[in-house]
């Protein structure tokens, strides 16, 4: 480290993981274990009823939810390293619903826009007897400002009005409030809208079915601004930080858990009079996940340790977006070869894992996003 | 006199280090590395009596060795500690050589570890500041990645050395690094070839200087002679050099191999690596623009930077504890990435740099990089081993070994 950069970049001490670290985390890891065996789950054909049952059990016994929004609003005021644990202990067992959506992406955008309504609107959703979602992309699926078609349609007095179409939207058919970004005559804008009439949902076919998706369609829909006119981008830039965050270490549980899941098989799998797992082959291919993960694990754990707002953190997050996403992908691909024909049945668990990571690479920014937005930070210091 | 860090944090110490270079270090020598003048700092390090000088200062001052124990003039640091410490040294340029590496990284802990006082007290200060050259007598032109099959012979003999007799070494080594300048070598043979291979090996300290030492130095493909062949014909080693047990040599090896592991995987720091150094070359070069170009330099950012984090993250787990296989993961990772940057540090050069007008040349540097590229993927033990050792060590799978591993060495097949 540099001396002129020593302090931009490595600000915080990281993982010194406390005693209460540790506890939280085993409270999740005994929860998970014991409500979402993969095994015994509903076959994926109707991942309803598992996340719904979940979702009762991060609510009513732990208050996943109000994790990271502030006790003021009723929350538990966490920051973003105990979010990360939870990921990554929901991401060993692919669990899904609306929390990433309400939990995450709305919440944080929600404290970023801050207002009134955001005050109004908060303890509903930490308690989870609300839940809402943040409708972003459109036809192009990217996060970019300029990308946001849907705009206010009655400019000219009058409550605001929107129109336009929101793609794949994350558990949009399950919330109860919408967070819209669309355009007005100040830039992109935060608008707060109900499912109903003027704002249609109409469930998508998911590749992750876990993680259910809508298209939000708004004809002249009613919507009550959040925050500042023109500044709603900046509040989804943080609702993209922190889900990069929580993505990142949801990716590595997912991996751990394919890794530990693929080692017990290639110890136990006797072909040639012998476990598969003595050739090289075999091992070393193991190996190369372990690698993987353990590289993806201090990324995501960086990430999530730097404070919000710093050049560190926008650093740290584009890390672990660009390379856990990629390490998560090729873990899935590398435990079905490892696992072989049992993996490629539909009653097998890997193909959860293998959808969660592809779809866990594009939801928010793809790998190849973050390496853009690292470019600009490349060779200057940090 | 040994400096006080007690009960500092990581960024007090890093000010308490940096306040006492900045008083200690010779003046000329600290300007020349505030400026980053290249030139200059070259003149100092080749005056022998200048690096002499301040080598013993700072190894006095235990910031050469800040992870050994106050006894033997370190520090006591945890790893995450002697992290810090290390990057002022290097941000003062006023660090040890990497021709020390062995002794300060390999030797030092080894002999902490498995030494008998008399040797702590003969090897540890010395070591620490700077008066002797370590190399490593491991490797051999028959045991390379099967190590422990290794045939250098020390027998006993009953005269010679102080008290405890002495053995007679015969044998060959080989890719011994900065051989050639070494003063003392970590030397395993076997010293009993009925037992099974592992089982028959002593460790020893071996006086390089001593009659019957052979170094020939080894030109490797980077055009540099780092590494070197060693010939010992009928060395005379006293007992009081033998580190550990007689037999043990093989655990006692281990300390080092691990040590080795760890140290190779990187600096424990997050900020401007290899990959920045290159896109900057690569902005000034053109080779920028060029898209494909310009995300194979990002995965590799991607991956460089996810690399430091791990080494932050394995020293600040490791404490004072000492480095176990994990080593291999982060070893083997930077192994890899060190051949995706050689490989781009020529692909921004104009012409990628296959032909250039002079040496020093920025061309020829990225030649120098790529060439020395694959070094790490072999040297400290193939990725190939790496990948056993996670996979056997970390993972717990079953060990794919010799199948000849529990028979006396002397009479396996092929040998």
């Amino acid at each position: 480290m540099t001396a002129d950069t020593g302090t931009a970049a490595g600000a915080a001490p990281p993982f010194g993981w406390t005693a209460e670290h540790d506890e939280f985390r085993g409270i999740l890891r005994k929860l998970t274990e014991s409500r979402t065996p993969l095994a015994c789950a509903p076959a994926p054909g109707s991942p309803d009823a598992r996340e719904r049952e979940l979702w009762r059990t991060w609510t009513e016994e732990i208050g996943l939810p109000g994790l990271i929004v502030p006790e003021e609003y009723g929350g538990a005021g966490f920051s973003r390293l105990e979010l990360a644990i939870a990921a990554e202990e929901l991401g060993r067992a692919v669990v899904g619903g609306p929390l990433f959506a309400s939990a995450v992406l709305a919440t944080e955008a929600l404290l970023a826009a801050g207002g009134e309504q955001a005050a109004e609107i908060l303890p509903g959703l930490a308690a989870g007897s609300t839940v809402a979602t943040l409708a972003v992309t459109e036809a192009s699926g990217r996060w970019r400002p300029q990308d946001i078609a849907a705009a206010v349609s009655d400019p000219g007095g009058g409550p605001p009005r929107l129109t336009g179409t929101k793609e794949a939207v994350l558990s949009a058919a399950e919330a109860d409030l919408i967070l819209v970004a669309a355009r007005e005559e100040a830039g992109v804008s935060l608008f707060l809208t109900e499912p109903g009439d003027a704002v249609q949902v109409t469930p998508l076919e998911v590749l992750d079915q876990s993680r259910p998706m809508a298209r939000v369609v708004l004809r002249d829909a009613p919507g009550r601004r959040i925050g500042p006119a023109g500044q709603g981008w900046t509040a989804v830039e943080r609702a993209l930080q922190a889900g990069t965050v929580f993505l990142a270490a949801e990716q590595t549980g997912g991996s751990r858990a394919l890794l530990d899941a693929a080692v017990e098989h290639a110890k136990t799998r006797i072909q040639f009079g012998q476990p598969i797992g003595r050739f090289q082959g075999v091992k070393h291919k193991l190996a190369d996940m372990a690698v993987r993960t353990d590289m993806a694990a201090a990324a995501a754990a960086w990430a999530a340790w730097q404070p919000p707002g710093t050049e560190a953190v926008r650093l740290g997050t584009a890390v672990a977006g660009a390379y856990c996403s990629d390490a998560y992908l090729q873990t899935a691909l590398d435990a079905i070869q490892v696992h072989g024909g049992m993996a490629i049945t539909w009653e097998h668990h890997a193909h959860r894992y293998l959808r969660r990571a592809r779809a866990d690479a594009a939801v928010l920014l793809p790998p190849r996003e973050h390496r853009r937005q690292l470019e600009a930070i490349i060779g200057t210091g940090i | 006199m040994a400096m006080d860090v007690a009960g500092l944090d990581l960024d007090a110490l890093a000010a308490r280090v940096s306040g006492w270079l900045h008083e200690h270090l010779p003046e000329p020598w600290r300007q020349a590395a505030r400026d980053g003048d290249r030139r200059a700092l070259a003149r100092i390090l080749a005056d022998p009596a200048t690096t002499s000088a301040w080598f013993a200062e700072l190894g006095d001052s235990g910031l050469a060795t800040p992870g050994w124990p106050a006894e033997y003039g370190g520090l006591g640091l945890a790893a995450d500690a002697t992290a810090v410490v290390s990057d002022e040294l290097t941000r003062w340029q006023a660090a040890r050589p990497a021709e020390d590496f062995v002794g300060l990284a390999l030797g030092g802990p080894t002999i902490i570890e498995w030494g008998s006082e008399d040797q702590k007290q003969r090897f540890l200060r010395p070591l620490a500041r700077g008066e002797h050259r370590w190399c490593q007598l491991f490797s051999e032109p028959g045991a390379g990645s099967d190590l422990a099959s290794l045939r250098t012979r020390a027998v006993r003999v009953a005269e010679g050395g102080e008290k405890g007799g002495a053995w007679v070494v015969n044998g060959q080594k080989v890719w011994s690094s900065y051989s050639h300048s070494a003063d003392f070598g970590l030397l395993m043979a076997r010293t009993d070839p009925a037992q099974p291979k592992h089982r028959g090996i002593t460790y020893f300290l071996l006086d390089m200087h001593s009659p019957g030492v052979e170094v020939r130095p080894l030109r490797q493909l980077n055009g540099k002679s780092e590494f070197g062949e060693v010939f010992f014909t009928d060395v005379v080693v006293p007992d009081d050099d033998r580190l550990g047990p007689e037999g043990r040599g093989w655990s006692v090896a281990m300390t080092t191999l691990m040590a080795e592991r760890s140290g190779l995987s990187g600096r424990p720091g997050v900020g401007p690596g290899q990959a920045d150094a290159i896109a900057t070359r690569a902005r000034q070069t053109g080779a920028w623009d060029d898209p494909v170009i310009r995300d194979q330099i990002m995965q590799a950012f991607v991956a460089e930077r996810a690399l430091q984090m791990a080494t932050v993250r394995a020293f600040a787990a490791l404490g004072r504890s000492e480095p176990g296989a994990e080593g291999s993961i982060r070893k083997l990772m930077h192994a890899q990435l060190e051949v995706t940057l050689g490989v781009l540090a020529t692909e921004v050069e104009p012409g990628d740099a296959i032909a250039w007008a002079a040496p020093g040349d920025d061309a020829a540097v990225a030649a120098e990089a790529f060439l020395s590229a694959k070094i790490l993927s072999i040297a400290g033990g193939t990725s190939e081993i790496q990948r056993n050792i996670i996979g056997e060590r970390v993972l717990g799978l079953p060990r794919d070994g010799d199948p000849y591993a529990n028979q006396p060495f002397d009479q396996r097949p092929h040998d």
